[in-house]
């Protein structure tokens, strides 16, 4: 008998569960992550993780760790991991491999018995949604008394909606997406810097996905700074989900940082429409906002998850997104967004960071008025 | 907190029998009994349901449907829960990962875990990978009996399995010996469970009702209660029921199998 799929197939790669999982200890401020499984499983983003400060090892399993199980090897990579870093919280994050022959994690824990909390996640990568992969580890959080019931709840909440964001708009909502560089930061910038010249009046607003928000800033960073340059400053507006008392621990500090950042080079915010974990809900924020104040405004320029946002009251405005997924650019146009933008690789850039970061658009916008 | 309890031992030898019998027996007795069938042949609960085939956790996985409580847990024999986890067509898939799949989903949608007296998992007679001991490893297994006949292969077997239980640190809670009618049988078997550190907890004579019942769709609890051997299954049941002795078995070198079955 066949194997029915539940929901239409998705061609393209998308992004893993066990990933998920490890930026979610990140955020939970884990010092040191143990893969169980495969050496290279996961290994471009273990690296990445590093440069925000929490180690990540692995207990390398084999063909032989496959077959005769790899126990041993994790309780071995637990207590040299507790002896070499004396980490003050422990993760230990499932892999496929060692999913499916049904090593169980805790058995390494009630061998070794450390004195500090370990978060325990059993996922795999054979989830549809990689938020699934948050969720375990979160409910591991909560089982060890990292997280209370009220973040988990308002974490899942979100987890939920983002998964609707991309189903709706994203990387899930067609079987095939073309990946594409989207349209020329040239161009595009030439474009904001006429309509700014012609008098008209823009929302510029960031939305982005946590520590993204380092490099995205810099582009809505960047049309104030034109714009003033221009003489027409008080034409933008400006909002963003930066609220510095929303979030995990790290999350909750990023906001803070690019805050300060923009403080400090004289930005005003006018609204903040939600923290840093909530870009899927906090484009509702901007929708009302728009609707009291702003519905007659020309443009809107809409970094990190532009997809997330309601088309209701910004669908007569000309629209320039900017993302960091190729296969973002292609439902952006469907959704009438008229230009797209893809700062590329920009998630490495912005781990290991706490302040803002030079994205091309910005420092295109930058240079094109340089001498204006 | 229920008993929690898994019989193990080589295929063929009565496992799922003795299992359906006991549970029909306990909920004679007013025990709120769940049977969970881990074989992916899935006939563990077959006898208790009058002969019906219930649909299994991984054929509706393998359909695609949302699995609700109802789907998958049944009525059986004076309310025996009964639950089939089934598995993918031989030699395809992993029918290992299927348990874990199966049992992970259990413990989220039903309380048949949890809001019972006696829980028995019926496993497959070879511990072939760590799948199959996912309910052990996932601590919803603390007891464990292992049925043999006092033949040289079944003990074989049963004394391996020891050596598997003893390393993954499970209680033991004692030997039951399935007569194939091999001579002096309950001596050998008996002796068995003695040097394992363990007892021998019922001799089940071999009895044709036993098959006949099976082939009706039907325990012998539920056909033939005045049978002596549902008598056998009853006593073995309340020792079951009764017992709270365990610990981690023993299990011998081959030289003394061999030995202890040379008739």
């Amino acid at each position: 008998m066949p194997v029915i799929q539940k929901e239409p197939m998705i061609l393209h790669p998308r992004p893993s569960s066990i990933v998920a999982a490890l930026y979610t200890l990140r955020d939970l401020e884990t010092d040191v992550v143990i893969l169980h499984g495969p050496p290279g499983c996961s290994f471009k983003h273990a690296r990445l993780l590093e440069e925000d400060g929490m180690r990540v090892v692995t207990t390398s399993l084999d063909e032989s760790g496959f077959v005769f199980g790899g126990m041993d090897a994790l309780v071995n990579v637990l207590e040299t991991v507790i002896e070499r870093f004396n980490p003050k919280r422990i993760g230990i994050v499932g892999t496929c491999a060692s999913m499916i022959i049904g090593e169980e994690l805790h058995e390494a824990v009630n061998r070794v018995q450390p004195d500090v909390p370990v978060i325990e996640v059993e996922v795999h990568a054979g989830y549809r949604d990689n938020t699934q992969g948050v969720i375990i580890a979160l409910e591991s959080a909560l089982a060890a008394g990292i997280i209370d019931e009220a973040e988990f709840e308002r974490q899942k909440i979100l987890l939920k909606e983002a998964t609707m964001v991309e189903k709706r708009h994203g990387a899930a909502s067609k079987d095939y997406l073309e990946p594409s560089r989207g349209d020329l930061k040239y161009k595009v910038a030439e474009r904001i810097i006429q309509l700014l010249k012609e008098g008209k009046r823009g929302i510029n607003i960031l939305n982005a996905k946590k520590e993204t928000a380092y490099m995205f800033a810099d582009i809505n960073l960047a049309v104030v700074q034109v714009a003033e340059k221009l003489g027409v400053g008080s034409n933008i507006v400006n909002m963003a989900n930066l609220d510095e008392k929303l979030g995990l621990p790290k999350t909750r500090r990023d906001a803070r940082n690019i805050n300060e950042d923009l403080k400090g080079l004289g930005i005003e915010m006018h609204h903040i429409i939600g923290g840093l974990d909530e870009y899927p809900i906090a484009g509702n924020n901007v929708n009302e906002l728009i609707a009291e104040k702003y519905s007659d405004f020309d443009f809107a320029v809409i970094t990190g998850v532009p997809h997330a946002l309601p088309m209701d009251n910004i669908k007569d405005m000309e629209l320039f997104s900017i993302t960091n997924g190729p296969r973002q650019v292609a439902p952006l146009k469907d959704m009438g967004h008229d230009h797209v933008v893809v700062e590329l690789d920009l998630h490495p850039k912005t781990l290991g960071v706490n302040h803002i970061v030079e994205s091309e658009l910005g420092a295109t916008l930058r240079e094109m008025v340089k001498d204006a | 907190m229920p008993r929690q309890i898994a019989i193990y031992g080589k295929g063929g030898i009565g496992k799922s029998s003795t299992a359906s019998n006991v549970a029909a027996a306990c909920a004679d007795e007013g025990y709120r009994v769940t049977i969970i069938g881990c074989d992916p042949k899935s006939d563990s609960s077959i006898t208790l349901l009058n002969g019906r085939r219930i649909p299994t956790i991984m054929d509706l996985m393998r359909q695609g449907v949302d699995i609700k409580e109802d789907d998958i847990v049944f009525n059986g024999y004076k309310g025996v829960k009964c639950v089939e986890i089934g598995g993918p067509e031989p030699g395809i898939g992993c029918a290992g990962r299927g348990i874990i799949v199966a049992i992970n989903l259990l413990r989220k949608l039903s309380k048949a875990l949890e809001e019972a007296d006696l829980v028995i998992y019926d496993v497959p007679g070879d511990i072939v990978c760590g799948g199959f001991v996912a309910p052990v490893k996932k601590g919803l297994v603390s007891e464990t009996y292992v049925l043999t006949s006092g033949e040289y292969m079944p003990l074989y077997a049963a004394n391996n399995i020891c050596k598997g239980l003893s390393r993954l640190d499970v209680k033991f809670s004692g030997v039951i010996c399935n007569s194939r009618g091999a001579p002096n049988e309950e001596n050998i078997v008996n002796e068995f469970a003695k040097e394992i550190g363990s007892q021998l907890l019922a001799f089940i004579p071999k009895d044709v009702i036993v098959q006949n019942c099976e082939r009706e769709g039907y325990s012998v609890i539920e056909k033939a209660p005045d049978s002596g051997i549902a008598d056998v299954y009853r006593k073995l049941a309340r020792r079951i029921m009764a017992d709270k002795e365990t610990h981690i078995p023993k299990s011998l070198d081959d030289a003394r199998l061999r030995e202890l079955t040379q008739i």
